[in-house]
């Protein structure tokens, strides 16, 4: 009879959603089962560099025993920072001058980031106790924002440093992620300490293939990478020196949340970041970006490597 | 066709077989939320269209109201529609859903109300000589011959959703759309293309499926041509 | 300020009405482009689906490329335009578009002129009209309603999907809320969201109300007025796809 034919069709739907639900893995955890050590969530900002910082991070955790929880690519500081302080997240690998900046501006505080690493994560760590989040020891390795023009454009007008570009800027444009015209460290700062005053700004993405483009494409004449990137060189690509020391020292440092830190968290991450430096950022970012290797593999890979 | 990455001069192919198999496991788990979203939202919004198409339907004065409702909110493209409620519900699956459910409304809604508007009036007066009660008359009647006309609203709305699903990859969900952004932030054409085309079949089978199913409940129109 | 105030404010806001970043110059980008991807798509797909539904062969054939064609996702369709080497911005953000608005065209016209009965083609070829005259005199006349519907679902689609083109950085209304998204600033995200929407529904009433001025007196169908294609007919299979 028709009624209950359509009843089993529907039944049946259900169900069929039901086992879906059930079989559908949506979240990015690892490890078998929660360990008495207990878990921690890592999240990562939208580029390859911190997917497979973190993933470092993470596996070396593993390996001591701890659950880890990913969010990969959870977007960048404006989304990422605040997860971290409301819980969402335990653990992220920040960049020192930068993460300054971001919750100094938050809270209201002047900026005092400066080329001096350990400054910058003694700060860090006054600004962050009252949320409960510690700076733990930046790593040798660095990685931050760079302003790079074409080479051929580096040669035309003889640039090799940011103040090179006040007598053209006018007529620039400047390409960037959507959030650097509010970032002290990108269009802002550019302003102030080199008096730059692009005729207008181009919302692409942090360094990435979009950026990369607009440079090939000619829409773009000066554009935000990052220092460490993996295709600054085989874009034709060069990096202006930041003679007047707009940037100050992004050592990767890991913010964690006190409550999820323990001795032997901070002395293996702290490990970790010791053995790390740019080579080794550049090489890996050139493996995942070129390559297209994936970065859990090259992380997993680094941690091998390094005994972790 | 091109073959170089926008990044670099390093050629990227269409396809590589060596990531693919190796990421079996990704691809499985986005193709396995993309399913996951979509049957959650058409199952929603049925839900929600079958109580409301009867509205629609039984009360004439709010069958205008209804459609324009359903309609408007149709036609609000669907970055929008999730940027309104991103504020209040954040990046989250609520967030998603609610915006599909709310795509899937006009077509459900339209199509229970076209359904139950063909069933013959000299059936609905068999039915009310033979002494069924309203209520029975509804249950036992109206809607199973407005069924074949739900199927084809369930249909459209599957292969729509299966669409707009990719897009919640922007804010945070995905289903095969994480392979498709991750081929835009990446310069990767691999993802990008298996996340296209898994999308696609994905949709072609939905509404294969379902278009069988509708064959299976109308047996009276088997005869005829089906579409 | 409550959250409505906020984006009230962002409106009210004098720097957001001027220059390449202002909603006047976002609003003019977005509707050019919306406007010319339709144009360029209406010139490939009409005659295509005009002639097939003449001729009465190949249909099944461009139904089913059809049918793939939608079912690609808008977002990968943008993606793919970049990936194949046009670049970012305005380039693969047309292609995209125009490779988007081809197929509810091509279907919806094919499918409008097949709806002339065989017997009153036959008539009129018995008649001894000539084939273009039939092809304009007859058929168009009743695939006009299927055309226009068509091209209105097209529109909707481009308007919606030159959205997202703000993803591989082009202009339009999209940046708002892309940009909105990266800078974390819900106000200018709201304010995009509500531009797009309002646009979107300019667009979808006003071609409503054209393919209502359009259709022969004699062919409107409907109570309510608003009633849009036929149900239950094959363009069932075509579906409709949002972006």
């Amino acid at each position: 009879m028709l009624l209950k034919r359509s009843y089993v069709l529907g039944a049946t739907m259900v169900a069929l959603a039901l086992v879906t639900t059930a079989c559908g893995s949506t979240g990015g955890t690892s490890g078998a089962s929660s360990s008495p050590k207990g878990t921690i969530t890592i999240a990562s900002f939208n580029f390859s560099e911190s997917i497979i910082l973190a993933h470092i991070y993470g596996d070396a955790l593993q390996n001591k025993g701890y659950t880890i929880n990913y969010k990969d690519k959870l977007g960048n500081r404006e989304i990422v920072g605040p997860a971290l302080e409301n819980g969402q997240i335990d653990l992220y690998p920040g960049y020192a001058a930068t993460d300054l900046t971001f919750f100094e501006g938050k809270l209201g505080l002047t900026a005092d980031a400066s080329s001096d690493a350990q400054h910058n994560v003694s700060r860090l760590n006054a600004v962050l106790s009252a949320k409960g989040i510690k700076a733990l020891n930046p790593s040798p390795a660095v990685d931050q924002n760079a302003f790079a023009v074409t080479k051929a454009e580096a040669d035309a007008n003889h640039l090799t440093k940011l103040s090179d570009v006040s007598s053209v800027a006018g007529q620039w444009i400047l390409g960037g992620p959507p959030e650097c015209p509010q970032r002290p460290f990108c269009e802002p700062g550019l302003k102030q300490t080199y008096g730059l005053q692009f005729k207008d700004f181009k919302s692409l993405d942090a360094g990435g293939p979009l950026t990369y483009a607009a440079f090939r494409s000619g829409q773009i004449n000066i554009g935000l990478v990052f220092s460490s990137d993996g295709g600054i060189s085989a874009n034709n690509l060069v990096v202006l020196q930041d003679d007047k020391h707009l940037q100050q020292a992004d050592n990767i440092v890991p913010l964690i949340r006190s409550a999820v830190d323990n001795t032997e968290v901070t002395a293996l991450l702290n490990s970790v970041d010791s053995k790390l430096n740019t080579a080794d950022l550049t090489n890996m970012n050139k493996s995942a970006d070129i390559d297209k290797n994936d970065p859990t593999d090259i992380a997993s890979t680094w941690v091998k490597d390094h005994g972790f | 066709m091109l073959t170089t990455g926008v990044v670099g001069a390093v050629t990227d192919p269409w396809i590589r077989w060596d990531w693919t198999v190796r990421h079996l496991d990704v691809i499985g788990a986005a193709l396995a939320q993309h399913i996951e979203l979509t049957v959650i939202a058409v199952g929603l919004g049925v839900l929600i269209a079958l109580p409301l198409g009867f509205l629609a339907w039984r009360e004439r004065f709010l069958r205008g109201s209804v459609f324009s409702l359903t309609g408007i909110l149709y036609t609000i493209p669907s970055l929008a529609l999730f940027s309104f409620l991103i504020p209040f519900t954040g990046l989250s699956i609520l967030t998603a859903e609610i915006g599909l459910v709310s795509y899937t409304l006009l077509i459900l809604v339209r199509n229970i109300v076209t359904g139950l508007d063909a069933v013959p009036a000299e059936v609905r007066e068999a039915a009310r000589g033979m002494g069924y009660r309203p209520l029975k008359q509804l249950l036992q009647v109206e809607i199973p011959l407005s069924i074949p006309s739900i199927i084809a609203g369930v249909r459209i709305a599957t292969v729509t959703t299966i669409g707009l699903v990719t897009i919640t990859a922007l804010i945070g969900e995905g289903g095969l759309g994480s392979l498709i952004l991750d081929g835009l932030i990446r310069d990767f054409k691999t993802p990008l293309l298996i996340g296209t085309v898994l999308s696609v079949a994905l949709a072609m089978f939905a509404d294969l499926s379902l278009a069988g199913v509708q064959r299976l409940v109308t047996p009276w129109a088997r005869g005829t041509a089906a579409t | 300020m409550t959250f409505i105030g906020q984006v009230i404010q962002w409106f009210l806001n004098g720097s957001h009405w001027t220059g390449d970043g202002g909603i006047p110059h976002r609003l003019l980008e977005h509707v050019a482009m919306s406007g010319a991807s339709l144009l360029a798509a209406m010139l490939i797909a009409l005659p295509i689906g005009i002639v097939i539904g003449h001729i009465g062969r190949g249909g099944n054939l461009a139904i089913n490329i059809s049918n793939i064609g939608r079912a690609i996702p808008s977002f990968a369709l943008l993606v793919i335009a970049v990936e194949l080497g046009f670049g970012i911005g305005a380039v693969p953000a047309f292609i995209a578009l125009v490779a988007l608005g081809i197929p509810p065209m091509v279907t919806n016209s094919y499918l409008g002129m097949r709806e002339v009965d065989a017997d009153v083609r036959e008539a009129a070829r018995g008649m001894g009209m000539r084939e273009r005259l039939i092809l304009w005199r007859v058929e168009l006349p009743i695939a006009i309603p299927f055309i226009m519907a068509g091209i209105r679902t097209s529109a909707v689609n481009i308007v919606a999907t030159a959205t997202l083109a703000a993803l591989v950085a082009w202009g339009g209304l999209g940046r708002f809320i892309v940009d909105g998204l990266g800078q974390q600033d819900y106000p200018m995200l709201y304010a995009g969201a509500i531009l797009v929407a309002v646009l979107s529904l300019i667009v979808e009433f006003s071609l409503a109300g054209v393919q209502r001025l359009v259709t022969p007196v004699g062919l409107r169908t409907s109570k309510s007025g608003k009633e849009e294609e036929p149900l239950g007919t094959a363009l069932d299979t075509a579906g409709i796809l949002a972006a």
